[in-house]
């Protein structure tokens, strides 16, 4: 595994992340602590420098010398200095070889390194004396160096091991869902290549990547879905061209055979071609229709006027062919439609109805009873269309048998539903014993 | 002869338009693509041009654009294997007269560009009264009559006798006749238009009368004034 992919991962940015915001806190809460006690350990031997020097300075100066002797004997844990210089900075009495240079009387402490007269570090504080002299006054710091020294190490060693650590975890948890989506990459390679039927993994974790592959999965199934029914279409379009050409190809073999060609000949050959165009022209407007902008043209539309207008479009045509036509439909059902492909797809499914009840027979459009579920209906007392056939419609290009002697291009069922589709509709085909029942309910029950 | 710039790159189709044309009695010249077809329009003046929605390299919306605002104002049918109201939208709004899906008859073509012609020759006037022969159309009153016998008209009778009357002596096909009157652009199939003009026919053609519907074979319908 590339240790940049790693580092790439959110799960390492975040613990990385967290790990320096522990490491800082920690060292921040260390530096408190070591600020604190040593400035207070420096604090109280600054005051005990202080209270002895003040002792020794009111002592009467005859008695300093002894006073000062007599400190350095009892001085038996060696835990303080003691000095006495004469004015000109020679040494008098006591354990200090040397007035050191930054020390000057009466002045703040100060803190040297061992001498050879006194083994540890030490605190100094100086006073001149009525007499002239330097009193130094020193008190031993190592103990105090060795705290500041510990707490310092302290700091860094515990800042440093939480950095690692904090990496470590990084990667440690990381490494786990980059396994995982190692595996899902590796899923949606395979499916890009065209393994439909595969799926990306699901963990059981329920965890934010389950989800993902889970919504993944539904748009896979959906694809594989869609790439079906275009290969069923597809199928159905190849052979509902191929027959119109084939006999159109036999006819005009046979013109070229017979030498003359009868005009009425030719008409034929020019209405099977004719055949093979209007499916076209139809098969693209379904083309059209599912590429369209769905909310483009919508506005209020009154059933009713729709009902109408298709109605008078239709009611002569119908009467030609020796069908009733009637219509009827009461103003108020509106719904957010498009008039004109609503229009369309009404007079697709009265066409239908018209050409295939036939003389004698009966169509009715009108609109549901339910006045808050507008409905389309349009019902006719031909033959109908079997039970088994009723669902295929929703198919795209779907043509059904009927259809295959019928003139027209087959598809009015499909432009239909693909308008309907369109508009989130739904069309269901029912039977009404006898005959076809097609109706566009304009607000489905959401499923 | 009117004289008509047919710009369509392939060249059956634009050997098809240019034969139909001639037998129709236009004078047609072929440009193969937009530049050149650009070019063509603006260097002599056409009565008409045909213009191919797709063409190589440029959008027949650029090519019309661009005659326009060159100030060439001869009328233009476009021709498209788009058949969507909106492409059919678009091309009208950028300056197009009329608009036809391939595949077409050569019937329709001929049909498209007599209208967008004689319509461009002699702009729709304001007229209140429409006549053809001794059929007379009142647009105020929206009354019909024939040799002075009134004929009692549905509103949509009304409305395609309208149109006819306007284009009077022209060959209207039945997909010119659903567009203008219906305002419809889907395609109405089966013989749905023929009910429709028959309907009117057998109202206006009644008893002795000269009969001035005449039918056009394999393309639509004539409403004849001689």
């Amino acid at each position: 595994m590339q240790i940049r992919a790693l580092l790439r991962t959110t799960t390492f940015r975040l613990s990385a992340l967290y790990g320096l915001i522990f490491a800082f806190a920690l060292v921040a809460l260390l530096g408190l602590v070591y600020l604190r006690s040593a400035v207070y350990l420096t604090r109280r031997v600054d005051g005990i420098l202080t209270v002895e020097a003040d002792a020794l300075q009111r002592a009467p100066p005859a008695d300093l010398r002894a006073r000062v002797d007599e400190a350095l004997t009892l001085n038996g844990q060696s835990n303080n200095v003691f000095g006495l210089f004469g004015r000109d900075g020679a040494r008098i009495a006591g354990d200090l070889p040397a007035l050191p240079a930054s020390l000057t009387p009466g002045g703040r402490p100060i803190e040297i390194g061992p001498t050879s007269m006194f083994h540890a570090p030490a605190r100094l504080i100086a006073r001149r004396l009525a007499s002239g002299e330097v009193l130094v006054v020193g008190r031993d710091v190592g103990q105090l160096r060795e705290i500041r020294a510990i707490i310092a190490s302290a700091l860094i060693w515990s800042g440093g091991a939480v950095i690692v650590i904090g990496l470590a975890c990084g990667v440690a948890f990381s490494l786990a869902p980059l396994r995982r989506l190692r595996t899902l990459q590796e899923a949606c390679a395979e499916i890009a290549g065209g393994e439909l039927t595969r799926r990306l993994p699901i963990s059981g974790a329920r965890d934010e990547l389950d989800l993902f592959a889970g919504t993944v999965n539904l748009m896979i199934g959906e694809v594989a879905r869609l790439m079906g029914e275009v290969k069923g279409a597809t199928e159905t379009i190849a052979h509902d061209l191929r027959t119109p050409l084939t006999r159109a190809r036999a006819q005009l073999h046979r013109l070229q055979q017979s030498g003359a060609p009868e005009p009425a000949e030719i008409a034929r050959v020019t209405a099977e071609l004719d055949t093979v165009l209007e499916r076209f022209r139809a098969l693209l407007r379904i083309s059209e229709l599912e590429a369209r902008d769905r909310r483009a043209g919508f506005v209020a539309t009154d059933l009713a006027g729709v009902i109408g207008e298709v109605g008078e479009l239709y009611q002569p045509l119908a009467e030609a062919g020796g069908v009733r036509l009637s219509w009827s439909g009461a103003p108020g059902a509106v719904v957010e439609a498009d008039p004109k492909l609503l229009f369309e797809a009404v007079s697709n499914l009265v066409d239908n109805a018209i050409k295939f009840t036939g003389e004698g027979g009966t169509v009715s459009l009108g609109l549901g009873e339910d006045p808050a579920r507008p409905r389309i209906v349009v019902e006719d007392n031909g033959p109908g269309i079997p039970a088994a056939e009723r669902g295929a419609v929703r198919q795209r290009f779907y043509r059904g048998e009927r259809d295959r002697l019928a003139p027209g291009s087959g598809l009015g069922l499909s432009i239909a539903a693909a308008i309907v589709g369109l508009h989130r509709f739904t069309l269901e085909l029912e039977d009404a014993a006898p005959g076809l029942r097609a109706v566009i309910d304009c607000r489905p029950a959401l499923s | 002869m009117a004289r008509i710039l047919v710009i369509e790159d392939d060249p059956a189709t634009a050997a098809e338009i240019a034969s139909c044309l001639t037998a129709g009695g236009f004078d047609p010249e072929q440009s193969f693509d937009g530049p050149a077809g650009l070019k063509a329009a603006l260097a002599e003046p056409f009565d008409a041009i045909t213009l191919d929605r797709m063409l190589p390299g440029c959008d027949g919306l650029e090519v019309l654009k661009g005659l326009r605002a060159a100030g060439c104002d001869a009328p233009v049918l476009m021709v498209s294997a788009l058949g969507d109201v909106d492409d059919r939208v678009t091309g009208l709004r950028a300056g197009g007269d009329d608009y036809i899906v391939k595949p077409f008859a050569p019937n329709e073509l001929l049909a498209r560009l007599e209208v967008i012609l004689r319509r461009h020759r002699r702009p729709p006037s304001a007229e209140l009264m429409l006549k053809v022969a001794d059929l007379e159309l009142d647009l105020v009153k929206r009354e019909a009559a024939r040799g002075g016998r009134r004929i009692e008209l549905l509103p949509m009778e009304f409305k395609l006798l309208e149109f006819m009357m306007r284009n009077a002596g022209q060959t209207l096909s039945r997909r010119m006749i659903f567009e203008a009157v219906w305002e419809y652009y889907f395609d109405p199939g089966t013989n749905l238009i023929d009910v429709h003009v028959g309907r009117l026919r057998r109202k206006i053609d009644v008893g002795d009368a000269r009969p001035l519907f005449r039918t056009e074979r394999g393309v639509g319908y004539t409403l004849n004034a001689d």
